[in-house]
């Protein structure tokens, strides 16, 4: 199959004071139709800074340096910009990170919604507002009809979050970005947000890239992960194998650090340090001042991205001596031994 | 430290705590009051030395305003608080006074705004004693730095420095020794790693696991992250809208859940396993205003156990399941 969104070898780079911040180095990437992909990693590792390159948003002092960004077979990177128009909103929605600011206070909700309806679809005012309501009706607004002539203020944040959705969804685009939508929510509000997002897949066959660091919305959202690392790709894989068979010592870490409601892991597992500053990032893997497997060639050459076994790419030099400790083996219930590498 | 074992002793004692913030209207002349809101409405708890005690609940819930009204932050509206059989807003003495703020300290959620932009970090770990032990020697002083610093897993020359040359952890790191510079009982530490990264939690999570067995602390936990309140607690307190719901042992709590609202809190929780297909509670609406709390039960709108009837009317009191499991709920699970 074709992949609807194919990110080859990007580079965003960000000129600051301090310097040049290599915020995305090399990112590879692709979404297929209507597969819903996880983009995983913590603060600074790029995973927001994709989404604003593959739209184009980035900040004035950000600037894609190399790399191909394929949507629908057109290179995105080139496209001029009454082009790429076209393209956000109504192709690629994004829906940001926090509720309460992405919805202009002193405008009504539907203004707000018709005015990007009316813009990219050929269709009346009136008709716009009939598409804002249906919207809004279907991530479960009650009196959608009466409620759309409110001002956010008047809505928690749950349902701002819900009202995003709708915007995003009623210009039918085919692929939906959304960068950390339940973060900011409480968890039996997430709840209801998670049910949306898997009504609106369903019903409107929608490709989504979810980008978040909460490794459960993940796994219950997607069905293929990147996991990205101080802006590079650590590892690829269904979002099964990423979770049952992880390669990368960073994915490994990262499942045993976080504390768990089913399993009692005594004393957490950490990963020394912090996420690297990516002013100066480590050379060779950015990986291995924190990695336990680190030796010499680390710090001196770029692990490739490869296709190790199929399906999965992983960005390691040391991936086959990679072992799961007994703490994984516990949360994740099987041993490396498991996992089939090709001779 | 657990709770359980008999000679365990009650360091603090909460009865019927309420912390009602008046809501006012501005008039004509002057302003009026118009509403309450109940950030926490009649909260009772025992916290044993030594132990950990988890207060979890969803924003609103008023466990940031628990956790204030301990370390007197705020003062409490009615109720009582005892610390060592103390009424803490009844201190005879200056020295019992200070003998409290001393041995009750707090660590805060947000790294970045908890500590003084303008002021050495050696200054920030430092100002408490400045307070509790003016006669102590710069030199002295110096060196109970250096040891927190060490402590708390950073290094001397970082005393010399501002907040602002700090990642996120490392700012907690300085909160926690701050914390810890005047050597307190209690430590009230609100969602201190609600701001850091998946990595970084884990570090801190261990960090204060381990000091509380160096300096025999005792820990009230507030978060709103169920994994993280499950790792470190001894006991659990769930809390909503204000009260109490459900109370007991971590393992009470998490394995025989009682109340219909811990339960789906727990249901409601992604978990990171793609093999677990798990049925989802999903709750109805949000949580309720604080200003108008429902009749009855306060959780009765949103449970799915709800009868429409006692539950309406009747506030449920807070039952004994089983010894020291309680329930604030007419029909709890078991």
């Amino acid at each position: 199959m074709e992949p609807l969104l194919e990110v080859k070898n990007l580079m965003t780079h960000f000129f600051t004071e301090a310097g040049v911040v290599e915020a995305l180095d090399g990112i590879d990437l692709t979404v297929y139709p209507k597969e819903s992909v996880g983009i995983v990693g913590e603060s600074g590792c790029g995973k927001t800074q994709t989404a604003y390159s593959i739209l184009r948003i980035l900040a004035q002092n950000g600037q894609i340096m190399d790399g191909e960004i394929l949507y629908k077979g057109q290179d995105l990177v080139t496209l001029p910009e009454a082009e790429m128009r076209n393209i956000r909103g109504k192709e690629i929605a994004m829906i940001f990170q926090d509720p309460m600011t992405s919805l202009n206070p002193v405008i009504r909700i539907a203004d707000q919604m018709i005015e990007v309806i009316a813009l990219h679809r050929d269709v009346s005012a009136l008709e716009a507002r009939e598409l804002a309501i249906d919207a809004l009706t279907a991530v479960g607004i009650s009196e959608a009809d009466k409620r759309i002539d409110e001002y956010p203020h008047k809505f928690s944040g749950g349902m701002r979050q819900r009202i995003l959705i709708a915007r995003a969804i009623a210009l039918q685009p085919s692929l939906l970005i959304a960068d950390e939508p339940t973060t900011a929510l409480d968890v039996t509000i997430q709840a209801q947000v998670l049910e949306i997002f898997k009504d609106m897949r369903e019903k409107f066959d929608l490709a989504m890239m979810l980008i978040t660091h909460n490794l459960g919305v993940v796994a219950e959202l997607t069905e293929r992960v990147h996991i990205f690392y101080g802006g590079r790709v650590a590892e690829v894989g269904t979002t099964f194998d990423i979770f049952t068979k992880p390669m990368h010592p960073y994915t490994i870490a990262l499942l045993e650090s976080i504390p768990s409601l089913d399993v009692d892991k005594g004393r957490l597992a950490t990963i020394p340090g912090s996420v690297p500053q990516l002013i100066n990032p480590p050379k060779g893997c950015r990986f291995h001042p924190r990695c336990r497997y680190a030796k010499e060639i680390c710090s001196i050459d770029r692990p490739p991205m490869e296709e190790k076994v199929p399906g999965r790419f992983v960005a390691c030099h040391f991936w086959e001596e990679v072992e799961i400790s007994d703490l994984a083996e516990q949360v994740l219930g099987h041993k490396k031994k498991d996992i089939k590498k090709p001779k | 430290m657990t709770a359980e074992s008999p000679e365990a002793k009650i360091l603090l004692e909460l009865r019927d705590v309420r912390k009602w913030f008046p809501v006012k209207e501005q008039g004509f002349v002057g302003s009026r009051q118009v509403a309450n809101i109940k950030a926490v409405d009649g909260v009772n708890l025992e916290i044993y030395k030594g132990e950990t005690l988890g207060l979890v609940g969803e924003s609103g819930c008023g466990k940031t305003t628990t956790g204030k009204v301990i370390v007197k932050l705020e003062v409490p509206t009615t109720g009582q608080i005892l610390y060592n059989g103390q009424d803490i807003y009844a201190f005879h003495t200056k020295e019992d006074e200070m003998y409290f703020r001393r041995n009750v300290q707090m660590i805060f959620q947000d790294p970045y705004s908890s500590l003084n932009p303008r002021m050495l970090v050696m200054d920030i770990i430092g100002e408490g004693l400045d307070i509790h032990e003016p006669k102590m020697s710069k030199r002295k002083r110096d060196e109970v730095v250096y040891d927190l610093l060490d402590r708390v897993g950073l290094e001397t020359y970082h005393a010399m420095r501002y907040p602002h040359e700090f990642s996120g952890g490392q700012r907690q790191r300085i909160g926690i020794a701050r914390s810890l510079s005047v050597n307190p009982e209690l430590v009230v530490a609100d969602e201190p790693v609600s701001a850091l990264d998946v990595s970084v939690q884990a570090q801190i999570l261990n960090l204060m696991q381990d000091l509380q067995k160096q300096f025999n602390l005792t820990y009230i936990f507030v978060a709103h992250d169920l994994s993280v309140i499950k790792h470190v607690s001894d006991r659990v307190a769930v809390m909503y809208l204000g009260t109490i719901v459900e109370y007991g042992s971590n393992n009470q709590v998490f394995t025989s859940t009682g109340h219909p609202y811990t339960v789906s809190l727990m249901s409601a929780i992604p978990r990171p396993d793609p093999r677990r297909k798990m049925k989802r509670i999903v709750l109805p609406g949000e949580p309720p205003s604080p200003i108008n709390v429902p009749s009855g039960c306060r959780f009765h709108p949103r449970c799915y156990k709800s009868d429409g009837e006692k539950c309406i009317i009747e506030d449920p009191p807070m039952i004994e399941l089983e010894p020291g499991h309680s329930v604030k709920c007419h029909y709890p699970e078991l």
